[in-house]
């Protein structure tokens, strides 16, 4: 029989949705799903899965070392048929470095993981998002699971079982900790999002972009210039093919021109709307409903007729 | 202190087609250095001008990579190490990070890697991590803010909602994302001496050993996406298209 299935996420946000993964795969290998949790078991996990807790004598989630080193110790002695990773920038870090140390297989960042001849698939973007790479590894191996890739299984964990390893001192030291911005998953499962791009001219009037999200219920995103360039926005608020992948029932993109490198982040969003005074902008192509005009009139026209229902 | 940037060729996304059958075609495609890669080069080189030393550009491809390699040349880099790889002999990730690995200790005296978070043309950000696992060195994920004094690296990292500054002693592996710094531009000088200086060529097959991870990990297809999506235009005064929109948004059921 194969060994078990993993599934391991770093934001509690993504934990059901890679647990319901992992149990799928699971099915198909005719193996054993377990969701691993380190360092203590997140409240209101939903896994169906048996719960196994990883502790270390340091804090394993403290760094991507020791939590690729707990995960190490933990399959070195059980064996695994499949590790499976949420997508943070963390969880690509520790599904590399478990990759490279038990030299498996990593199909990278994707969606729709099959069994195929007792191979593990899954599908990718690739080119910004423009074209579908479908890769396929023997098992065991190890993959990161697309956020909104699955629907996070609606069920209380089993019973957690706990298991000691010993993971050396970390070859990376934290010396300061300072809070930053929201955290990324906030937004990766946002249900509605208003997006702000270069078309505001000064920081004080996304003022425009946050109304609009209050009338709507939604996240408010922006595209990279905006947290990196910028600084108007933590860089937790970016969308885009180096930021957060969405999937927005509503995906609203304000002053937003829309470069690959952001489309690709927002292409599985249910309905995109744009708003953009260019009409030539790429933006447009890839939306279900567009208005061309000044985003200060636009927005706050739109905003009203909102509010009015 | 000796600095190795790991330097990517990557397909031009933006301008890469998609064949009848919808497969990409990689044929004669323009190719770059991986956006992302600019940030590690820039990087490195900076790191060069404040405390003395050489670059070192590696890169792993086939024989159009020279092309990412003179541009990072042009940037600043020292010298530069190609690993040649034609198409049908390119690794996956793990494999690509065990070659460049392999590369890193044939150059020897390497005090610092320098890779990006991603390529642009695959972005799975997972080869850098990689290579300093196969050099047992360690590694700071998603640098934006790098010092060394010789002995240490010390980053800026914001990662989880949270900056932390992250330190480890030298030799080690960063990743830098973009915010890191703005990418120089090359001056054309900069650029015509970049072609003059010399790039070594190392043979793939030279740099495999017994120990070569080979997991059996190909890519089976690659086709385009189809993206139908309605694209219609709201009209009129400001006013009158939100409400239009407005409309159009509560029939589809999204508010």
């Amino acid at each position: 029989m194969t060994g078990a299935v993993l599934s391991y996420s770093e934001s509690p946000d993504l934990a059901g949705e890679v647990a319901a993964a992992g149990q799928e795969v699971a099915k198909m290998l005719g193996a054993e799903a377990v969701s691993l949790e380190l360092d203590e078991v997140s409240p209101g996990l939903l896994t169906a899965n048996k719960v196994v807790l990883v502790k270390g004598e340091l804090p394993l989630e403290a760094i991507a070392d020791s939590a690729a080193a707990g995960i190490l110790e933990l399959v070195k002695a059980r064996g695994f048929g499949a590790l499976l990773i949420a997508e943070t920038r963390f969880g690509t870090i520790v599904a590399a470095k478990v990759a490279a140390r038990l030299r498996v297989g990593s199909l990278g960042k994707g969606k729709k993981l099959r069994v195929d001849e007792g191979r593990l698939v899954i599908e990718r973007d690739v080119y910004g998002g423009r074209f579908t790479a479908t890769v396929a590894s023997r098992l065991p191996c190890v993959a990161v699971v697309q956020a909104g890739a699955y629907e996070a299984a609606d069920a209380s964990p089993g019973p957690a079982e706990s298991v000691a390893v010993t993971v050396g001192e970390p070859k990376v030291a934290i010396t300061q900790t300072k809070q930053g911005q929201q955290g990324e998953a906030g937004i990766k499962s946002a249900l509605k999002i208003v997006s702000a791009g270069r078309g505001f001219a000064r920081k004080e009037d996304l003022v425009i972009a946050q109304d609009l999200a209050s009338a709507l219920g939604a996240s408010l995103g922006c595209s990279r210039p905006l947290s990196s360039d910028l600084g108007w926005m933590g860089e937790e608020a970016h969308i885009g093919l180096t930021g957060a992948y969405v999937h927005p029932q509503l995906y609203v993109a304000i002053g937003i021109s829309g470069q690959l490198q952001h489309v690709a982040g927002i292409k599985d969003s249910k309905v995109i709307v744009a708003i953009n005074k260019d009409a030539h902008a790429p933006i447009f192509q890839v939306a279900d409903y567009g208005i061309v005009g000044d985003l200060y009139e636009v927005v706050p026209a739109l905003t009203k007729a909102l509010k009015q229902g | 202190m000796n600095i190795v940037v790991l330097v990517k060729s990557a397909v031009d996304e933006a301008e890469l087609k998609a064949d009848q059958s919808g497969h990409p075609v990689l044929k004669g495609a323009a190719t770059k250095m991986s956006a992302f890669d600019m940030n590690g080069v820039e990087e490195a080189v900076k790191l060069k001008e404040k405390n003395g030393g050489t670059v070192i550009v590696l890169t792993l491809g086939g024989p159009e990579a020279k092309k990412a390699i003179k541009e990072a040349m042009a940037m600043g880099g020292t010298k530069a190490v190609h690993v040649l790889a034609e198409a049908a002999d390119a690794p996956d990730s793990l494999g690509t990070a065990y070659c460049l690995a392999q590369a890193i200790k044939r150059i020897g005296a390497v005090d610092l890697v320098v890779s990006s978070e991603g390529a642009s043309d695959t972005y799975q950000g997972e080869v850098g991590a990689m290579v300093a696992e196969f050099l047992d060195l360690p590694f700071i994920a998603y640098a934006k803010k790098v010092e060394t004094d010789g002995v240490k690296v010390r980053c800026e990292q914001g990662l989880r909602g949270t900056v932390r500054v992250l330190e480890a002693r030298l030799p080690a592996v960063v990743s830098v994302v973009s915010e890191a710094n703005v990418p120089r531009y090359p001056t054309l000088l900069q650029v015509m001496v970049a072609g003059k200086k010399a790039i070594e060529d190392v043979p793939i097959a030279s740099l495999k050993g017994p120990d070569y991870p080979d997991t059996g990990t190909v890519v089976v297809d690659v086709s385009v996406q189809s993206a139908s999506r309605k694209r219609v235009i709201f009209d009129g005064t400001p006013e009158e298209a939100a409400r239009k929109l407005a409309g159009a948004l509560k029939q589809e059921g999204v508010l």
